[in-house]
């Protein structure tokens, strides 16, 4: 199987283009952010916020810019691991672990498994669709919109407070029990529709381990 | 059982007509005894409000407004805007319907026993008759003009229904289509002019319009108008002119039919509105007049047409036109009660002659009396009661039209212009000519068709029996006019005196008119019996001798050519435009262009359902961007 | 302490990446990966209101819990469906799937 990925010819491209963007990127953001630390502009932990924000921020734009369908994939995957060091920086633990194991253990494994088994290493390079240019006016006035709603609210008294994993799991599974439940069996129900539509036909079993992974997920 | 309760009398026949429409095949004899029985109780029960009426007129408490008694409200719209409500109003006028038409119909429904004795549909046919005694016993109770004009249409239904009666036969469809609808021309007047009253008045009530016409509450022009509208519900239903075709084709239904509906009392429930309705005639005399006028051309006209017609029941039904154009004059010179008393006796005698000419039908199965003739040998009975019926038609004295036909000369001379009394007095002239020459032809001279002769033989005794009963009471009924009569029937000054309750009038007996009328009958008997007497070839004398004049006359003064005239170029043509119209601009502009419209832009609309997800997607994003702009723009 | 602007911007700015992403992407495979980035945007979202103004009951937290759980739901679910697709038609790309067109 994985002498059908496309990663061994192109592998060794996208680490040393991937580093010398990272580079070119990262080194001025952590100089300018080292510089306003210095200069007690802002403090530690928001440097690591800027930094972590960049990883995200450049992680989304190669995954919905970048034309090769498993540079895209592995941009996802920088973001979705910035987004879990967000949550730690939002002092939640709990969330940053799981956002790792389903995100990175679970929904990109799978979503490279998808690739695999479609056209991706036949035709690997997608071009986008027409209305492009729609699409990023749309989405720029939607960010747009967004970003000033938040910067006109006035958020008041901000206190940042620790999530506790007990409290968390007190929480969850005492006033959120039938939420849980809900959701278990809407795993369920969407791991059998999964299989379901994804079996071949009735003699052939190919489909499979897209439901165990699922299963073994959670 | 008093005059308040006449709505039983209705409500009877309404029963025994759904019984015997529903069960007739269940029931023995098709259930005929159980309308005879419930006409017979109906009878009974009209006797009851008979001495009820006479008991209140004699003790003094009969109020001479009538008596109405309110039922209930039937719709209500708004808080007092439009009431209808159900009630009953007897008076003089009323009484003396009641009778002719209970007392008609019964002996009606007895002779239909042995006439229509074998008929396929006779259940259905009693049934029918109950159904029509029921509407016209509900039309001359009503209080009200829409339960009256409620009744006026099921009068006319079950005319329909029974004129059609031998429907299978294309001429009786046909007739029974002419009239209901030439009828229905004057029944729309009907309703506008009753639309028109509510109008002025606020009610529907027949003695709340009267006071406020009489109050003169209403302008003068207005209530002219409406009068006239009322009058041509009237002259449809009553068979007047220009609306008389339909009667004389209405002889297709089964003649025992002819006599109740067609000569006895639906078509002179015309007369009985006017008459009804005669305080407020009284108030416009330019509606009265038309009333006359047309009554007496209707007269004339019906009566001329009658001397050529050859059968025998065309003629008796021209008879019954022209005689209800006598009632109208009458009406229109002011003499309620002369009208009334014609109604009254005009009713025997006409139905006595319907029946008879019933009876020669059923004998020989020919009605035309050029297939008649010299049945008096065969039929003694039968013949003497039509000429009983002919001479009270044709006003010889003693017989009961002698009395009312004279009343309403005598009425005309003192209410109307002299050629208005001229003229009418020769139409009555023209009357005994034809029933002379209807008797002749029949019954005396040879027999023109042998076979039919020969197969003539007397009718059963109960087609018999009402015949008797009703030459009896053509020879009497004019006596109750007579002072001394009512008195001795316990009416203190006559039966006139109730009847000319609502008008000045008293019965009055001209000598000097009688005489003239008399003389002018007799004479018109000897005439008629001198032209038409003997021979066969005689009955056809009178096409040789004027053949233009006699042309016209058969082709009945050519109103039905002009009215098929008129149906096929203006109404056909018309209905041509409208069907024009309708296909072009409705149809096809309209409903087709509609339609089409919606088809281009729905061909030019679809390309937008791409089938592409990320089109949709777009799509629902642009709407999403928008509600957030308006969400936010609000704050 | 960061403020919390700071965590909201990142978030709308992801949303609207992955926004885009997810009309301007042709192949359905990307377009799930833009899905992700905008579920990733709300998650931030949730726990940041859930830790910065709802310190005793954080309830956002959960609600990004929950966001987790049926993302990966939806993943599994979708990632049938494109299979499907691409074995009926021999491609995943959306703008040829359009048999519901006119």
């Amino acid at each position: 199987m994985f002498d059908r990925l496309p990663l061994p010819s192109q592998f060794d491209r996208i680490i040393v283009q991937g580093g010398i963007a990272a580079t070119l990127f990262g080194v001025p953001v952590l100089v300018v952010l080292l510089a306003l630390l210095i200069g007690n502009r802002i403090e530690a932990p928001e440097l690591v916020f800027w930094l972590d924000a960049t990883v995200v921020l450049l992680g989304a734009l190669g995954a919905v810019f970048l034309r090769n369908l498993v540079h895209a994939a592995l941009a996802l995957i920088a973001t979705l691991i910035g987004v879990a060091g967000i949550f730690l920086l939002l002092a939640n633990e709990f969330l940053a672990l799981v956002q790792i194991l389903v995100y990175g253990g679970g929904v990109v494994i799978l979503l490279i498994f998808g690739l695999m088994l479609t056209n991706a290493q036949d035709d690997p390079v997608v071009t986008d669709g027409s209305q492009k240019p729609f699409a990023f006016g749309i989405a720029a006035i939607l960010g747009g919109l967004f970003v000033a709603a938040v910067i006109d609210a006035n958020w008041g008294a901000q206190t940042l407070s620790v999530v506790p994993f007990r409290d968390f799991g007190a929480r969850l599974f005492r006033d959120f029990l039938v939420p849980v439940i809900l959701v278990a069996v809407l795993l369920d129900i969407a791991l059998t529709g999964a299989f379901v539509n994804a079996r071949r036909s009735s003699d052939e079993d190919a489909m499979v381990p897209t439901g165990q992974d699922a299963e073994a997920r959670s | 059982m008093g005059m308040e309760q006449v709505w039983v009398l209705p409500a009877i026949l309404a029963g025994v007509f759904v019984v015997v429409a529903l069960f007739n095949r269940l029931l023995p004899h098709r259930g005929d005894f159980l309308a005879i029985l419930g006409m017979l109780a109906v009878v009974a029960l009209v006797a009851l409000v008979l001495l009820d009426f006479q008991g209140a007129f004699v003790g003094g408490h009969f109020d001479p407004a009538g008596t109405n008694v309110y039922a209930f409200d039937w719709l209500t719209i708004g808080h007092d805007f439009f009431t209808i409500q159900f009630s009953t109003f007897v008076d003089s006028i009323t009484v003396v319907m009641l009778v002719v038409v209970s007392f008609v119909a019964l002996m009606v429904m007895l002779y239909s026993v042995g006439y229509m004795h074998g008929e396929p549909r006779y259940g259905w046919y009693f049934a029918l008759l109950a159904f029509f005694t029921a509407a016209m016993l509900t039309l001359v109770i009503s209080g009200n003009l829409i339960q009256l004009y409620l009744a006026w249409e099921g009068v006319g239904l079950a005319s329909y229904l029974l004129i059609g009666f031998y429907w299978e036969r294309r001429t009786a469809a046909e007739a029974a289509k002419k009239a209901f609808i030439t009828t229905r021309i004057g029944d729309v007047g009907l309703l506008i002019g009753i639309i028109l009253l509510w109008r002025a008045t606020g009610s529907f009530d027949i003695q709340t319009i009267i006071a406020a016409a009489r109050s003169g509450a209403i302008d003068e022009t207005y209530l002219t108008v409406a009068m006239l509208l009322l009058f041509a519900g009237a002259a449809g239903k009553s068979a007047q002119f220009p609306l008389h075709v339909w009667l004389p084709d209405a002889m297709e239904g089964p003649t025992p039919v002819s006599a109740l509906i067609h000569a006895a009392t639906m078509v002179v429930a015309g007369v009985y509105l006017v008459a009804r309705f005669s305080p407020v005639f009284a108030e416009v005399l330019v509606a009265r007049d038309v009333v006359l006028y047309v009554g007496l051309l209707t007269a004339v006209m019906a009566a001329t047409m009658a001397l050529v017609e050859n059968d025998i029941k065309r003629v008796l039904a021209y008879s019954t036109v022209s005689q209800l154009g006598f009632m109208f004059v009458a009406l229109g010179a002011g003499a309620v009660t002369a009208a009334m008393f014609h109604l009254f006796t005009h009713a025997f005698f006409k139905s006595l002659l319907f029946l008879g000419s019933g009876s020669v039908i059923h004998a020989t199965e020919h009605q035309t009396v050029e297939q008649l003739g010299g049945l008096r040998r065969k039929m003694p009975i039968t013949t003497l009661t039509f000429v009983v019926g002919g001479l009270a038609l044709a006003g010889v004295p003693i017989f009961a039209g002698f009395w009312s036909k004279d009343e309403i000369l005598v009425a005309v001379n003192e209410g109307a212009a002299l050629p208005v009394y001229a003229i009418l007095a020769l139409t009555a002239g023209l009357t005994a000519l034809y029933t002379t020459r209807l008797i002749l032809l029949t019954f005396f001279g040879e027999p023109k068709n042998q076979h039919a002769f020969e197969h003539a033989h007397e009718s059963p005794p109960p087609m018999l029996g009402p015949l008797v009963i009703l030459a009896a009471l053509a020879t009497v009924a004019g006596f109750v006019a007579l002072d001394g009569v009512g008195r001795a029937l316990g009416f203190a000054g006559g039966i006139g005196e109730i009847l000319y309750l609502s008008s000045p009038h008293h019965f009055e007996f001209n000598a000097m008119l009688a005489l003239a009328s008399t003389v002018v009958a007799v004479g018109a008997i000897g005439i008629g019996w001198a032209y038409w007497s003997g021979t066969a070839e005689r009955a056809t004398r009178a096409r040789l001798w004027a053949p233009e004049l006699h042309q016209l006359l058969v082709r009945r003064y050519y109103m039905d050519d002009l009215y098929q005239a008129l149906i096929n170029r203006v109404i056909l043509g018309l209905a041509g435009v409208v069907a024009w119209f309708d296909k072009r601009v409705v149809n096809e502009t309209g409903v087709d262009g509609g339609a089409q419209l919606l088809g281009f832009f729905g061909y030019r609309l679809k390309f937008l359902q791409t089938g592409k997800i990320p089109n949709y997607a777009l799509a629902m994003a642009v709407g999403l961007t928008a509600i957030v702009l308006v969400a936010f723009g609000r704050q | 302490m960061i403020p919390i602007e700071n965590f909201l911007l990142l978030a709308a700015v992801l949303f609207a990446i992955g926004f885009y992403g997810v009309l301007a992407r042709r192949s359905a495979i990307l377009i799930l990966i833009s899905v992700e980035l905008m579920l990733a945007g709300a998650a931030i979202n949730f726990v940041t209101f859930a830790t910065y103004l709802d310190p005793v009951g954080f309830s956002g937290a959960v609600f990004a819990l929950f966001v987790i759980t049926v993302a990966a739901a939806e993943v599994g679910l979708a990632l049938g469906i494109v299979l499907r697709i691409f074995r009926e038609r021999q491609t995943v790309n959306v703008d040829e799937v359009d048999s519901l067109k006119w």
